[in-house]
């Protein structure tokens, strides 16, 4: 291979993840043979029967990078002179929206997002409204690191929050990134691989010999064998799993697209992990955000469509949950420039066969908006990490202080 | 007292330097132990690489007030700055022939954290580097001090905000909880006080240079660590220098740094505070009793410490005849492995050991060995004449602190024997 080439590759894994547990060596050979695909004679048998325990219950989060606008994601209906009277150049007639109109819920759904709709009809899909924090902060990096690590405004912390919840739910691999950004999965008890696809992954590891976990070695190394032992075994499950992944005919373009097949055949091939983390960039519309928006939500919705046709089709609906979150959303009054700037709370979309569809949270009120014009939170995010928590993975909420929601 | 064998220079060289460099292998092999460590600690220091021209304070804070645009564009100078800035002390850590001076600036770096995404103000940072480089091997007190005035500090941790009347808290918890006595000494009320004290100390906001404004100053008296007073910064700090827990936090990152990951005794840490209080904070004398200590040169000690993004970059690039990545890849590479100079993750700085190493940042140090020791090894026309060793066995004993975790290649040859060591788990510790 070119070597120019080769550490350009390499370049694409995110930066580091914090502290690595020495733990996870312990038990994770185990977690790996037993998920492994089964002895060659009955792997087209295994594909219909296989028992439920080695099913996973996956996540799929989707960083909506930048910050996304919640207001012209859903919506008001029943605000709507107000909306429009904050947004002259990012609304549409109403009629328009009354089309979209998620019943009942007075919120409309961006029209962009149409291919949505069936999902929504199957009763697939919940929005929460007006999810956010107390004291929003409006800066990109600061607010990521709250959203990422469940923290409070002022409190600093380099743990995850999928970091507290994963080594509850299993052992063994817990995360895996397509794309950059460790971010929610950063922390010492979270074991996660980060590669651009199943496929450049397979070439870098490649590099990487086994190594024995040495015990009497100073700890130092002890947990540098360790954790090289884990990206072998990890590289040999991705190798034997997807050694030959097929394209998805039909699956959505773009490089959202191409990152959400990658989770597919990954899923479809039953890798062994709990969470798949992709990006959606380019969410930071401070000018001309109508077309700007209006394209990113319609590439997100034609991907999420594939995906969950892909998911159907193969029976695994039911195993998966795709989560979107963005930093912030924006300010309520649209600015000179046809933009947003930095606002405060936003919506999530969740999404699954076991999805109790409908829209949660209370709407925010556009009549009290906060000192810098955003809009109230009032809906708690760690209330939707909690629920994922404790109602998808089923394990201890560490967020119980947060109601959770029973959208799933 | 004993000549160094070539093994033990290697571990002084490895721990101090930044590679275990052959010809400063050879140079302290043979001397005795006390005299090794004295040329390690005199080094005299390297010229500096010519420092490039940030935007001032002066500059970029007015364009912020000018208007939203104004703002962005000083957030995009500064982006661009920033980079320029650790592409500068990634040169200077190459180029330098003082590493261990180099490596003591880092260490002050972690310890007094400053970062260029809060502060957005490359050229403060920048002094800031000039500042920890000259008192790197000095005298803490005047340190702490300095840095205490230190402009990038001050905005860093809120400092210039922190007026009579509207107290910011933010340095002095720090300066208390992270930089001297350490969480379990003081109380809040203990913060609060000292933020009273600290009150004054500001920046121009036309210049961007310290200044005490006595009109911003709080004189009440106030009760710190149990004592009462009208106090100022100065006599904050001088009564946290009185404080034995002072120095023997210092002490704890000085093993962490030079001795092991692994956690220290609190009577070695005792005694070692002892010592640099009787050493009236001298750096030099206190990384004198570090260096020849028996902890520092105990078998059990070598391969302790995981090898910082810094080590594996630019020390391994040091080490041989390898090929060497452009400043722009080496700024990334450090982003990747997780020590992006002058924006730390957090105040307290790089958590650094065990926590180097992810599954990620693994993959990632090993593909730039793999890319290292490949260069090198298409390197052909320089035969086996590009190592100065004479035997496979010379060999290992330069390259790793402990012996290969993997067997050796089964082909003979010391350029495949070096591909092998540098991605063997033992390449990774120190």
């Amino acid at each position: 291979m070119n070597r120019r080439g080769f550490l350009k590759l390499a370049s694409l894994v995110p930066a580091a993840g914090l502290m690595p547990s020495t733990l996870w060596a312990a038990s994770s050979k185990k977690t790996i043979s037993a998920s492994s695909t089964p002895s060659p004679t009955n792997t087209q048998e295994t594909a219909v029967t296989a028992p439920k325990t080695v099913r996973r219950r996956n996540i799929v989060l989707i960083k909506l990078s930048g910050g996304n606008d919640g207001l012209n994601t859903l919506v008001p209906l029943k605000d709507y002179a107000k909306y429009q009277k904050f947004r002259p150049t990012l609304s549409q007639p109403a009629q328009a929206y009354k089309l979209a109109s998620l019943d009942g819920s007075g919120m409309a759904l961006n029209l962009y997002m149409s291919h949505l709709s069936k999902w929504w009809n199957q009763g697939n899909v919940a929005w929460i409204q007006g999810v956010g924090y107390e004291h929003p902060i409006l800066s990109h990096f600061r607010s990521s690191d709250i959203w990422d690590t469940a923290s409070d405004a002022f409190v600093e912390s380099e743990i995850g929050w999928l970091a507290q919840v994963l080594p509850q739910y299993k052992s063994g691999l817990h995360g895996i990134i397509v794309g950059e950004g460790l971010g929610p999965m950063s922390g010492k008890d979270c074991h996660t691989i980060a590669m651009q696809s199943p496929q450049v992954f397979l070439n870098q590891i490649s590099l990487v010999k086994d190594a024995n976990p040495l015990k009497n070695a100073s700890p130092a190394l002890a947990h540098i064998t360790n954790i090289q032992h884990q990206l072998h075994e990890a590289g040999l499950q991705i190798k034997e799993k997807m050694g030959n992944p097929r394209p998805i005919p039909g699956f959505a373009n773009g490089v959202l697209g191409r990152r959400l097949e990658s989770v597919a055949q990954m899923i479809l091939s039953d890798v062994d992990t709990a969470v798949y983390k992709v990006e959606h960039s380019g969410f930071d519309t401070h000018a001309n955000q109508l077309n700007k928006q209006n394209n990113l939500l319609n590439e997100l919705a034609i991907a999420l469509d594939s995906f969950a046709n892909t998911m159907q089709a193969n029976g695994r609906w039911d195993d998966v949950l795709v989560v979107t979150y963005s930093e912030f959303g924006r300010r309520v009054q649209e600015n000179k420039g046809g933009g947003t700037d930095h606002g405060a709370a936003s919506v999530q979309l969740v999404m699954g066969g076991k999805v109790r569809g409908g829209v949660y949270g209370e709407r925010p009120n556009l009549n009290e908006l906060d000192k810098d014009g955003n809009l109230h939170m009032t809906t708690d995010f760690r209330q939707v990490y909690g629920t994922l928590a404790s109602r998808w993975f089923n394990v201890n909420n560490p967020w119980s202080q947060f109601k959770t929601i029973p959208f799933v | 007292m004993n000549a160094l064998t070539f093994r033990e220079a290697r571990h002084l060289v490895s721990r101090t330097g930044l590679g275990a460099e052959w010809s400063s292998i050879k140079k302290l092999e043979g001397l005795a132990q006390a005299q090794a460590v004295e040329h390690v600690i005199n080094q005299s220091p390297s010229p500096l690489r010519p420092t490039p021209r940030f935007s001032p304070w002066s500059k970029l804070e007015p364009m912020r007030d000018d208007s939203t645009q104004g703002r962005k564009d000083a957030w995009v100078i500064a982006q661009e700055e920033g980079k320029r800035l650790q592409g500068w002390w990634i040169e200077q850590m190459m180029a330098t022939q003082s590493p261990f001076i180099e490596r003591m600036t880092l260490f002050w770096h972690g310890f007094f954290t400053s970062s260029i995404q809060k502060t957005l103000q490359p050229s403060l940072l920048l002094e800031q580097n000039l500042m920890l480089r000259t008192q790197a091997l000095g005298n803490f007190k005047t340190l702490l001090h300095a840095v205490s005035r230190d402009p990038a500090m001050l905005v860093y941790l809120d400092g210039y905000e922190n007026i009579k009347g509207r107290p910011n808290e933010n340095f002095a918890r720090e300066l208390l909880e992270l930089f001297t006595i350490g969480p379990k000494e003081y109380s809040q009320a203990d913060v609060k006080a000292a933020a009273i004290a600290f009150t004054g100390w500001g920046l121009d906001p036309h210049t961007g240079d310290f200044v005490v404004r006595p009109d911003q100053h709080d004189k009440r008296p106030v009760t710190f660590l149990g004592r009462t007073g009208s106090f100022d910064g100065a006599d904050i700090i001088n009564i946290l220098l009185e404080h034995p827990k002072t120095a023997e936090r210092l002490a704890e990152q000085f093993w962490k740094a030079f001795v092991s990951n692994s956690r220290p005794s609190s009577k070695t840490m005792q005694a070692w505070g002892a010592q640099i209080r009787r050493a009236d904070y001298d750096i030099k004398e206190a990384l004198r009793m570090v260096l020849n200590s028996p902890e520092f040169w105990d078998e059990h000690n070598r391969g302790a410490i995981v090898k910082s993004p810094i080590d594996i970059l630019i020390g391994t690039a040091r080490m041989g005849n390898y090929p060497r990545e452009s400043t722009g890849e080496l700024v990334n590479l450090c982003r990747l492995l997780g020590q992006q100079l002058f924006d730390p993750p957090t105040v307290k700085g790089w958590a650094g050991g065990e926590h180097w190493i992810s599954t990620q940042t693994l993959l990632v140090r090993a593909s730039y060995l793999a890319k290292i020791a490949r260069g090198s090894m298409d390197r052909k026309t320089d035969g086996d004449a590009g190592f100065p060793v004479s035997s496979s066995r010379e060999l290992i004993d330069w390259l790793v602190a402990v012996p290969p975790v993997n067997p050796p290649p089964e082909i003979p040859g010391n350029r495949r024997l070096a591909h092998a060591l540098l991605l063997d788990p033992a390449f990774q510790v120190a």
